[in-house]
């Protein structure tokens, strides 16, 4: 099924949760919706489960408008972050609530509970109650009830918040071949940025009710609309420097200068004169280049190291191989150059380079 | 488990202390049951034999002014009024803490206020009111009549508890039953009810006690005809020739019903329920 959101707004009183929303989410399409607490992207959950009527603007279902619908009738399956099984229900019936109230004889019911339980690998554990089950087990019997009625939609409510961070792992990858397989419209909400780029087909970015910015993990990643965006995209996150275009068309702070190649200059020429520059930590190289810096603290993270460097006044990060690490204290050159460079207006956060660049 | 409880003179103090306030009503209760299974006062509280002899209503008819009944026709007729009592505020408290719980309608905070300042107006000022009220209905003068106009007067405080127990149920469960397609109706009876069972328990004996002991209802709304066990032993007050030793031996009679309710369901009292999902 396909879902559309079409200018949806909801407002608490003065709080604008939602914002004049636009979203299309594609048949069989996993969407994340990704942004920090209090964004709005449990609201605009909620409200596509028909929990909340929408201030202004319309939820569709296909081609139907779904605004006044109540969630019975909608056949969505939801996973919530508490999961929220039944605790008088034995996992069984729990898996079959939604059957029963549909009032299925007693042979489809069971026969459809233990089929989908048995696709989740819980048909071992149809007679505990839920208070019985790890909390693992209980996401499993939570998205079995999701499932049973085979829904033309299926809500996720931070799915994997309560789970230890092993079993997240996991999880993340089942969930994804889950849904792959079964190819249920999917829309799942999540604060976890790792989480969003490694499930998600496409990413919906919430800030502050508004929406920033969707497309493919990597659009997001390597082509960020605005600051926020590239701030919240990324572990570490993208490191951010204060510059000013001279005449010459170089890029110029305190402690560095950066002299790009021609077709930037054309780009940026007659640009605004103060800007912000967007570097990843894994796009700084260490070693040659025309910046110089201060090694502060050096972290070792297994496979990479993450190197924080003092650069006039900022602070920068560069993720490098452990063979070429620093030591701490040690001035080394720094090439800002090595990948993508993003350029953000100062004042509205705007990014302005939309086109590809190589520095 | 239990660990030894090493003696102090704090301990002793306290002990002491609160021994001293127990003492007065523990000698009451000392004096009630030797009145009860005593024959033959001496001194006024020293009994010459221990028997049944007191219990005798409970084999033998009951004589008062010109009429008489039994013991068991009283207790009957208190039984149905206390249950018919608790199980109107029962059913009412349910369905009223639950909406005003899950539900948003105008003046839900003034409901809620105004059902704490009924329960602040004593039952005997609406007396004469209620009196009209069932004469008109034609249910005065009947136990279900009453029963109704007492269960009344506990709903307001019972929809409070109700309300407190449903407050407990986290929101995730209910938009989980509505996602899986119930009513709010359904819900109520398919996934909260069987949730707040301690809350029906409490519900109901609250309900039910208030009735049990009720006194002055029963006295003006009923027939002198019509013996519930408050009206019986008050009748029995007012004979010239007072048998404490049978008044007492009735009133254990009348005690013993609601303490085994409240010890039947104590555990239903003390269970917390337990919800799925962790950090509920």
């Amino acid at each position: 099924m396909r879902v559309t959101l079409n200018q949806l707004s909801k407002h608490f009183g003065p709080v604008k949760a939602v914002d004049n929303l636009n979203l299309e989410i594609g048949e069989g399409e996993f969407m994340a919706l990704l942004g920090p607490s209090g964004c709005g992207k449990t609201t605009t959950l909620l409200t596509i489960a028909g929990f909340y009527k929408p201030t202004a603007g319309e939820v569709r279902f296909n081609e139907r408008v779904v605004n006044e619908l109540p969630p019975r009738k909608r056949n969505i399956g939801m996973v919530f972050q508490s999961y929220a099984l039944y605790p008088h229900m034995k996992v069984l019936d729990n898996i079959a609530f939604p059957l029963k109230v549909q009032k299925a004889p007693r042979h489809i019911w069971q026969e459809r509970a233990r089929k989908v339980a048995e696709l989740l690998e819980i048909d071992d554990l149809l007679d505990r109650l839920p208070g019985q089950l790890s909390g693992g087990q209980q996401q499993r019997v939570a998205l079995a009830r999701a499932l049973v009625r085979e829904p033309d939609l299926l809500l996720l409510d931070e799915p994997l918040s309560n789970l230890d961070a092993k079993l997240r792992i996991t999880m993340r990858a089942e969930l994804k071949r889950l849904q792959k397989d079964l190819a249920i419209t999917t829309i799942f909400v999540t604060h976890d940025q790792v989480e969003a780029m490694t499930m998600a087909d496409r990413i919906a970015l919430l800030e502050a009710g508004r929406l920033q910015q969707v497309g493919a993990p990597e659009e997001l990643y390597h082509s960020p609309v605005n600051l926020f965006v590239a701030g919240f995209i990324g572990t570490p996150p993208m490191n951010f420097l204060k510059a000013k275009i001279t005449e010459e068309g170089e890029l110029t702070g305190e402690g560095f200068r950066l002299s790009l190649r021609k077709e930037m200059r054309g780009h940026i020429a007659g640009r605004r004169v103060e800007v912000i520059i967007g570097v990843r930590p894994e796009h700084v190289t260490i070693g040659t280049g025309e910046t110089e810096g201060e090694v502060y603290v050096v972290e070792p993270l297994g496979r990479d190291v993450l190197v924080t460097l003092k650069v006039g006044s900022a602070t920068l990060k560069a993720l490098t191989r452990p063979e070429e690490t620093p030591k701490a204290g040690e001035r080394v050159k720094l090439n800002l150059l090595g990948g993508k460079l993003h350029l953000f207006d100062t004042e509205t956060g705007q990014a302005l380079l939309k086109e590809r660049n190589e520095g | 488990m239990w660990k030894r409880v090493r003696w102090g003179w704090d301990r002793a103090a306290a002990y002491l202390i609160l021994g001293a306030i127990a003492a007065p009503f523990l000698a009451m209760y000392v004096g009630f049951f030797l009145r009860a299974f005593g024959k033959g006062m001496t001194l006024g509280i020293l009994p010459k034999e221990f028997g049944f002899t007191n219990f005798r209503f409970l084999w033998e008819p009951i004589a008062w002014g010109l009429g008489q009944t039994t013991m068991w026709a009283a207790l009957g007729n208190t039984v149905a009024f206390a249950v018919t009592s608790g199980a109107v505020v029962t059913v009412v408290c349910m369905l009223a803490g639950y909406a005003l719980s899950r539900i948003d309608f105008k003046g839900k905070n003034l409901f809620l206020a105004l059902q704490l300042f009924l329960h602040a107006v004593p039952g005997q000022v609406l007396l004469i009111a209620i009196f009209f009220l069932l004469f008109y209905i034609k249910l005065l003068h009947k136990i279900p009549g009453v029963a109704l106009a007492r269960a009344s007067l506990e709903i307001p405080l019972g929809i409070w508890m109700a309300k407190g127990f449903f407050d407990g149920i986290p929101w995730d469960v209910e938009r989980s039953a509505m996602i899986d397609g119930c009513t709010r109706l359904q819900i109520w009876y398919r996934i909260f009810l069987p949730l707040v069972r301690p809350g029906i328990a409490a519900v109901f004996i609250w309900g039910f006690l208030f009735a049990w002991h009720d006194f002055i209802y029963v006295y003006t709304l009923l027939p002198g005809t019509t013996k519930l066990m408050s009206t019986l032993i008050q009748s029995l007050l007012a004979t010239e020739v007072i048998d404490y030793g049978y008044l007492a031996a009735l009133s254990l009679i009348y005690m013993i019903p609601p303490l085994s309710l409240f010890v039947l369901l104590q555990r239903a009292l003390l269970k917390v329920p337990v919800f799925g999902g962790k950090g509920v």
